[in-house]
């Protein structure tokens, strides 16, 4: 099927349908338009478009500051997709395990996991383990608590992708004298990733979106030095709003990265 | 055990309201959510390349930016704009809005799953473009989506924890449970609570979803 469902709803219009279709867009688009327009109004009539509000976006500190910010989100969402991965993976073999006593308690930590918000796991990491003896820094205390609770989901995932791969794969390696390991590391698991790759990638962006919450423990990602540049120059509006277009900017440019590998896989 | 039964004692009654409101901006986000998911869905669809490119920059953006970061922009920068909204609606609204962006980017993946054949057949038939849109093309994509939205409801759920960030009247189970952190020592069995509250509530959900996709399922 190479033609999209719309162009085959609206396939050959007539010219009048043609006309009000054209009218139609044009009307959308003034008002689109007058909709813009109105918001810079709003922005205008509450004093938010002065020149105090934006000119600290022409400093490199500025900029320098953010970047920081950034490079601080990507450290830690880097390092919470690697234990997301590399968990996710044992507690996908725990999960698939024969071993009863393996098995059970995998799916329990799986479905806490998963089943439980992440920030409610970052204030496990801020408020309990302090009070029992353990220290972790800040960096630890975000990015811990989003690879576990990711890793949980990619496990998940995982076994999605293993149960795709055709039973004969499993079969004929096991026929050709292979163990369990090497069937499963061999044979079982490349092909299961390349199901996955897709759904692997929407989990990366949630794990970016997820380190905004470093601002809970103070560390210092993109949303923790936009408050500290908030409170240093009083200026709420603008630096949330470039915020967002930056967090908007890095994910939207991985799920496009995304949809290159989501190659067919035959 | 004991901890659990003295906690209990000292803040069951706050964990059964924490567990109420949570259900509540939950469904109070879903439901509204949903809705303007279907419509952006639909509206997508139109030939107007202005709409079309509004509606997918609309998509892209609530897809895409972390719900915390919007709550905070609507919490405390909106302020600024003159707009002030009430801290229940705020959360509400953030999660509605995240909601009907997931909402209409599956029912994209949804209508694609329904045979062009069809929509040629209905066409030829001399039905109207939104005719098969509505009768044709919209109900097969929902029955396509149920297990989609039972992830995004359980993932909403989940995300009503970001209500914690702001001064709420009423506490969700996140918000409880770091204020029991913060005032005791004893933390974590309020955590071992909230937690196995979230996975109850998810599990419920699961179930729900599950049932009902067996019940709509389109055997092809």
């Amino acid at each position: 099927m190479s033609r999209s469902l719309e162009d085959i709803l609206f396939v050959a219009p007539s010219p009048r349908a043609q006309t009000i279709t054209r009218t139609v867009s044009a009307i959308a688009a003034v008002v689109l338009f007058l909709l813009v327009l109105g918001v810079l109004f709003r922005f205008h009539s509450a004093g938010q478009l002065e020149a105090p509000f934006w000119k600290f976006f022409a400093w490199p500190t500025t900029w320098t500051f953010l970047v920081k910010g950034m490079l601080g989100t990507l450290a830690s969402a880097a390092m919470a997709a690697v234990i997301a991965l590399t968990f996710g993976l044992v507690l996908l073999l725990g999960r698939l395990s024969r071993q009863r006593l393996v098995r059970w308690p995998s799916i329990a930590l799986i479905e806490f996991l998963r089943g439980t918000p992440t920030l409610l796991l970052i204030y496990v990491c801020f408020l309990v383990l302090p009070s029992a003896g353990i220290k972790l820094s800040t960096y630890w205390m975000l990015t811990l608590p989003i690879g576990l609770s990711t890793a949980a989901i990619v496990a998940e995932v995982y076994r999605a992708g293993v149960f795709a791969v055709p039973r004969g794969q499993a079969d004929a390696a096991r026929s050709l004298g292979m163990s369990e390991a090497q069937v499963f590391f061999f044979v079982v698991f490349p092909q299961a990733l390349r199901y996955i790759v897709p759904a692997l990638v929407a989990q990366l962006v949630i794990v970016v979106k997820d380190t905004t919450f470093g601002y809970v423990v103070t560390y210092g990602e993109l949303m923790q030095n936009a408050k500290v540049l908030v409170a240093n120059y009083n200026s709420l509006v603008p630096v949330y709003l470039a915020v967002a277009v930056l967090y908007c900017l890095v994910n939207y440019a991985i799920s496009r990265v995304s949809k290159r590998f989501a190659a067919p896989v035959h | 055990m004991d901890e659990i039964f003295q906690l209990f004692s000292n803040h069951g009654p706050a964990f059964w309201q924490a567990l109420l409101l949570t259900w509540k901006l939950t469904i109070a986000s879903f439901v509204p959510g949903f809705l303007l998911g279907i419509v952006v869905a639909v509206l997508r669809l139109l030939p107007l390349p202005p709409l079309r490119f509004a509606l997918s920059a609309y998509v892209e953006t609530f897809r895409n930016i972390p719900s915390v970061a919007l709550l905070i922009f609507i919490v405390f920068a909106l302020p600024d704009l003159n707009v002030l909204i009430d801290y229940e609606l705020a959360v509400i609204l953030t999660l509605m809005l995240v909601c009907s962006a997931f909402t209409a980017d599956y029912l994209r993946a949804g209508i694609n799953t329904v045979d062009s054949g069809q929509i040629e057949a209905a066409l030829s038939l001399g039905m109207r473009p939104m005719q098969v849109v509505v009768a044709i093309v919209l109900p097969q994509a929902l029955r396509a989506v149920v297990q989609p939205m039972t992830s995004l409801i359980i993932a909403l759920m989940l995300s009503t924890s970001l209500a914690s960030q702001v001064p709420l009247q009423g506490r969700e189970l996140t918000a409880l449970v770091s204020k029991i952190a913060t005032d005791s020592a004893a933390g974590i069995a309020a955590f071992a609570v909230a937690a196995a509250m979230y996975v109850l509530s998810g599990l419920l959900i699961a179930w729900v979803g599950a049932a009902v996709e067996k019940k709509v399922r389109i055997l092809r």
